[in-house]
């Protein structure tokens, strides 16, 4: 009876986390998009190698600024004005004919309005498709480099938003232009140092409409005059933050669609007031575009129509009509109440950074996959035709046209065939080959007779030549399409089959693990009472918790949340424990604990609402001492090493308690000789011992750290030695819970820093008190035979909440910000990647994890017959993991293209899957352990 | 206030409490509206009077509620007190003051310990949160046991009140507390609405779960009596 359950115990836990790890790569190869970031930059010399002509053909004879030097493309255009409206919707520019009915923010920006529909109109209105996830950061992402940012750029550095692919603007600076920058201060943290001038302003604070506006406002106008600059970018964050406030259909919003029209109006009439020949802008572009739309109530970051579609403004200060061929024409036109033909056309956001490296003539970004676009090429285009009069204008834009594209299509494809084979996850072969003929299609054409056309121009003018370079221009503009589509399909879709089918196997490996507990708990005892209150609650409280990940809010506060149901939990239990007249007085030290860590986790919270964008920081807790005072400093330094001081003697007693022998002893020692040393380290540290010079003596401070990380590893060493060749004679697995926790502790609570020892105290204490109360509701019920048979799952709920809540007490949260990096040097200060990702492991989850499945079997007192109820409550802690980490993904599907998606349900997603499968690992090993 | 308290022992006397802790179901039920319509004049008071409510100044209304509600329950259930002849009114009095207070202090570790905000700015709103939960758990039973730990213990504890005076203490009283339990879950939502702020959401649902305890001992109360009528039959 005995020997064949532990032969098949050991496997059950291995095949579940089998079961876990398919289910989840299942799931994340339809969800986590990934995208590789590749290192390469364009460079003006590589236009050498396409196929084109280069910009500086001898058969153009007249150039108005020949002597200076090109690039891939001929420049068209001198500066650029460029206007970023935060999330401008498309109604708020586009005439209101355009949509069914007039509402009261239509027809605000009447300036843009009656440019781009005058008679002299050198202007265009363009409906402008941004891809989600339409974020600002993401979508600034997304206009500079030309490519499609997804939530998992591979090869970011994490934490620091800087764009390390190359960029538009990126290109802008090595090709000598200067860039000043005004307003949001996102740009300045996506290019820190590309900008010869910045006037960032904090884009923090949603409920501030003005700081950032008036500060653009008050630079713009002046550095308009200027002429030490080649670009200029403005952005203006007030109407998405009205939008975010008092949503679209509001008066501020209104007032700031207002403001905005009296602002461009001064823009224009400077530009153009400059606009003569020899003036600042004589060939000045100016462009006003939204980065991302929203929805009425002021939300972005999906897919919705409302949310990428956004708008986009562009002028030229020389005046000229520049008409596109019908075939490339995108535009739609309505009648406006004069019966005045207005149109619109439209434009991808995709294709914003070629188009305007196109009109600066500079190299396009190496990973941009859009193309120039047609009709805000020819607005800016111009120059070309100034002083060619004896050709039709459409004809030699046509010309143009088509190299540029040559250039563009040549560019597009190189980064597709770098990306594939450079990436971690390439495109098939078959999407490979089908784009591959398309390019080849469109450049055998291209060799074989444009090329010819366009170099040998002389005066031939028939309509042959006018459609093959039709031809050429549609087989280019096919191939774009294609690339865009594959693009598309590969970063921004989420695959649903692949998430729902993760999401089964995950489902059905819950109910599986489900039967394994109940399977055991029938066979040995043959107790079987139906549902017992006990088990119902731990349904209830488990069930609220994987409920409560539907909402972003308690994502959130999930350490609050974990808080509150573990206090329900000591409630519930301290009921119970008055009710029998035992163990009042450790129900009252776990609440005790159970506030302590509440204070812990709201400290974390404020951390976190720091740097986080959906929460607000709100401190709910202030302590009347200021930060600085004397004795509060004391406290501080001191506490940590009375907590260290109170783990040894409570390791001491320990020992002394069990009556342990041999090397388990041993063991336990050497932890007690570890936290010395971590004491050691910490005093050494501040400066109120006096130890200062101890770290000069030992020969620095990373001396005591590698220390302990070698105690701990000969430890570990040890244990795992003496359990392969003495297994089976120790059957009390009491002092082995110690030897082996204590040998984990030690790391564990040096890398968490000096709060690390008060919070092990916490743990230990509350730990102690769950143990103390197991089984409270039902000790003197059923006094008889089967006392401590039936497992208690309420205590195993208890021991999980409560290493959930030390997970967030610990000053830890869900993203990426918020792990402590600092911990990954203790004791190292080079950087090598497995070293340090194993010791920042070690720190995230070091007491949610690590400790509390090694902790486990504490939870029972030693009886050493209790193997089974071991392994149950080794399989009822896995269902209880598993189950949130369920439900997380429930949510993820559910909220795939939710605002927050990437800001907050995909990092709990990976903190909580990284999570379970360390967890069944660490079952494995436990299980193997003690089993 | 001294008209209400005047109109308290009108009242009281009409229900007429039969000797010794027992209560027909209508005294119950008339008990229970004395007390929902204190707590609305509560509410009128904060509303009318002081021009607050529980979103504009939770604390001042807070403050209102149980302090109109307080010397209400303690006059009501005085009358239901156990062994009336070895305690006097006064000492039924001061003994309801001192459950009170540690019926305040309990809750308030309670909600603490929960999650309830702790701060300075949170402090006044606190305590007078748990003065009113204290007046809906603690007082009526401070008032009625007094301080027989074993009274205490067998209707709390171990929820095994007999008859209907115990029942009217231990249903509400239970009703609060639950439903204050559920009254925090809002709190986290992100509807930025003003009475998802400690403690004004806690309170109604207090309310609510207080309201909904006292409809369900009176069901109770009717449902126990018929069983027990068809016993005896």
């Amino acid at each position: 009876m005995e020997t064949h359950p532990k032969r098949i115990n050991r496997w059950i836990p291995l095949a579940f986390l089998l079961i876990h790890s398919v289910a989840i790569l299942i799931f994340t190869r339809g969800f986590l998009l990934t995208r590789t970031e590749l290192p390469f930059h364009s460079t003006c010399s590589d236009a050498s190698l396409s196929p084109c002509l280069s910009p500086n053909p001898p058969i153009h004879h007249s150039y108005s600024n020949q002597n200076q030097p090109k690039c891939w493309t001929k420049p068209v255009v001198d500066r650029v004005v460029i206007i970023v409206l935060d999330a401008l919707r498309i109604d708020f520019l586009a005439p209101s004919a355009f949509f069914p009915e007039a509402k009261p923010w239509m027809d605000k920006l009447t300036v843009l309005q009656n440019l781009a529909f005058g008679n002299e109109s050198s202007a265009k209105i363009f409906k402008a498709f941004a891809d989600p996830p339409t974020t600002s950061l993401q979508r600034l992402k997304g206009l500079t480099t030309g490519g499609l940012p997804t939530f998992v750029d591979v090869g970011n550095s994490f934490g620091a938003p800087a764009i390390v692919e190359d960029n538009f603007i990126n290109q802008l600076v090595l090709n000598g232009k200067r860039l000043v920058m005004m307003g949001d201060d996102t740009w300045t943290q996506l290019f820190p140092n590309q900008f010869h001038k910045s006037y960032p302003f904090p884009s923090f604070n949603v409920k501030d409409l003005d700081t950032v506006d008036n500060g653009c406002i008050e630079h713009l106008f002046p550095t308009l005059y200027k002429d030490d600059w080649d670009v200029l970018i403005a952005h203006f964050l007030g109407v998405d933050h009205a939008g975010h406030i008092f949503g679209v259909d509001s008066m501020p919003m209104i007032n700031k669609l207002e403001q905005y029209n009296t602002v461009l109006e001064r823009v224009v009439d400077i530009l153009e007031s400059q606009a003569g020949p020899g003036g600042v802008h004589e060939n000045t572009m100016l462009i006003v575009m939204g980065d991302h739309g929203q929805t009425l109530n002021g939300d972005h970051g999906g897919g919705t129509a409302e949310e990428v579609e956004t708008t986009m403004f562009a002028m030229s200060t020389k005046k000229h009509t520049t008409s596109v061929p019908p075939e490339f024409d995108t535009s739609s036109c309505k009648q406006d109440p004069d019966g005045k033909q207005m149109c619109i056309s439209s434009i991808e956001q995709l294709d914003f950074a070629a188009t305007l490296s196109a009109l600066l003539g500079i190299s396009f970004p190496f990973g941009s996959i859009g193309h120039v676009n047609p009709e805000l090429y020819a607005l800016g285009s111009s120059s070309l035709n100034l002083d060619n009069t004896k050709q039709p204008a459409v004809k030699e834009w046509m010309k143009s046209y088509v190299n540029v594209l040559c250039v563009n299509a040549w560019q597009v494809k190189r980064y597709i065939d770098v990306y594939s084979n450079s990436s971690v996850v390439g495109f098939s072969s078959d999407d490979m080959s089908r784009i591959s003929n398309l390019y080849s299609a469109a450049e055998h054409n291209w060799s074989n007779s444009v090329k010819h056309i366009l170099m040998y121009n002389d005066g031939n003018e028939d309509s042959t030549n006018t459609s093959a370079l039709k031809a050429q221009i549609a087989a280019y503009l096919k191939f774009f399409s294609s690339v865009a589509e594959l693009a598309r399909s590969k970063w921004t879709e989420f695959n649903l089959s692949l998430m729902i089918t993760g999401f089964g196997i995950l489902v059905i490996s819950l109910i599986l693990q489900s039967l394994a507990i109940v399977h055991g708990d029938n066979k040995p005892y043959g107790v079987s009472s139906g549902l017992s209150t006990g088990a119902a609650f731990t349904l209830f409280i488990v069930l609220i918790r994987a409920c409560s990940f539907l909402s972003n809010s308690y994502i959130l506060e999930e350490g609050k949340v974990a808080n509150f149901l573990l206090a329900t939990t000591g409630l519930i239990k301290l009921r119970y424990s008055v009710m029998r007249k035992t163990m009042r007085k450790e129900a009252f030290v776990f609440l005790a604990m159970v506030s302590v860590l509440r204070v812990s986790i709201d400290i974390g919270l404020t951390k976190q609402a720091a740097t986080s964008q959906f929460m607000s920081s709100s401190p709910t807790w202030m302590l009347g001492l200021a930060p600085d005072h004397p004795a509060l400093t004391y406290a501080i330094e001191i506490a940590p090493i009375l907590s260290v001081a109170a783990l040894i003697c409570v390791l001491y007693v320990a020992i002394a308690r069990t009556h342990s022998e041999g090397i388990w002893k041993y063991v336990t020692v050497g932890s007690m000789l570890s936290y010395f040393l971590i004491a050691l380290l910490w005093a050494s540290e501040s400066k109120i011992f006096g130890f200062d010079g101890l770290l000069q003596v030992i020969g620095g401070r990373n001396i005591i750290p590698q220390t302990v990380y070698v105690i701990g590893l000969v430890q570990l060493f040890l244990l795992a030695s003496a359990h392969m060749f003495c297994s089976g004679k120790d059957k009390n697995w009491g002092s082995r819970t110690v030897a082996l926790v204590s040998a984990c502790s030690s790391p564990v609570i040096l890398l968490s820093g000096k709060q690390g020892s008060m919070l092990a105290l916490a743990y230990l204490l509350a730990g102690y008190c769950i143990m103390r109360l197991e089984g409270v509701e039902r000790r003197t019920k059923s006094d008889g035979q089967n006392k401590f048979s039936k497992l208690d799952s309420v205590c195993v709920v208890q021991w999980s909440l409560l290493s959930v809540c030390m997970f967030f007490a610990s000053g830890h949260w869900c993203a990426f910000d918020g792990l402590r990096y600092g911990a990954a040097f203790v004791g190292f200060d080079e950087f090598v990647l497995i070293r340090q990702a194993i010791l920042l492991t070690i720190e995230t989850f070091g007491f949610s994890i690590i400790l509390s499945v090694f902790g486990l079997p504490l939870l029972i007192p030693s009886h050493g017959e209790k193997r089974h109820q071991l392994f149950q409550m080794y399989m009822l802690y896995g269902v209880i993991s598993a189950t949130t980490v369920t439900a997380t993904i429930l949510c993820v599907t559910i909220h795939r293209r939710h605002l927050m998606v990437w800001g907050l349900f995909a990092p709990k997603f990976v903190f909580d899957v990284v999570g379970l499968i360390l967890t069944d690992v660490l079952i494995c090993l436990a299980s193997a352990f003690y089993l | 206030m001294k008209e209400a308290k005047k109109k308290k022992k009108k009242s009281e006397t009409s229900i007429g409490v039969s000797r010794n802790g027992s209560i027909s179901t209508v005294g119950v039920l008339s008990v229970y509206l004395i007390n929902g319509l204190f707590l609305a004049v509560g509410f009128w008071v904060a509303r009318n009077r002081f021009l607050v409510d529980l979103v504009s100044d939770p604390s001042l209304t807070l403050f209102l509620l149980w302090s109109i509600e307080f010397p209400v329950v303690v006059i009501i259930y005085s009358f239901l007190r156990k062994d009336p002849e070895k305690c006097s009114c006064s000492k039924a009095v001061g003994r309801s003051i001192l459950g009170l207070i540690s019926g305040a202090f309990m809750n308030a570790l309670g909600a603490i310990a929960l999650g309830a905000p702790i701060g300075a700015q949170y402090l006044p709103k606190t305590i007078h949160w748990s003065l009113l939960m204290s007046v809906f758990t603690f007082v009526p039973a401070t008032v009625v046991f007094g301080a027989s730990l074993t009274d205490w213990h067998r209707v709390f504890a171990s929820m095994k009140p007999s008859g209907n005076i115990e029942h009217m203490i231990l249903v509400p009283a239970y009703g609060a507390i639950i439903g204050g339990w559920f009254g925090a879950w809002p709190m986290p939502l992100d509807w930025e609405r003003p009475w998802q702020e400690w403690p004004i959401c806690v309170c109604y649902g207090a309310i609510g779960g207080y309201i909904v305890g006292q409809i369900v001992s009176l069901c109770l109360m009717l449902f126990l009596r018929k069983h027990k009528s068809l016993k005896v039959a």
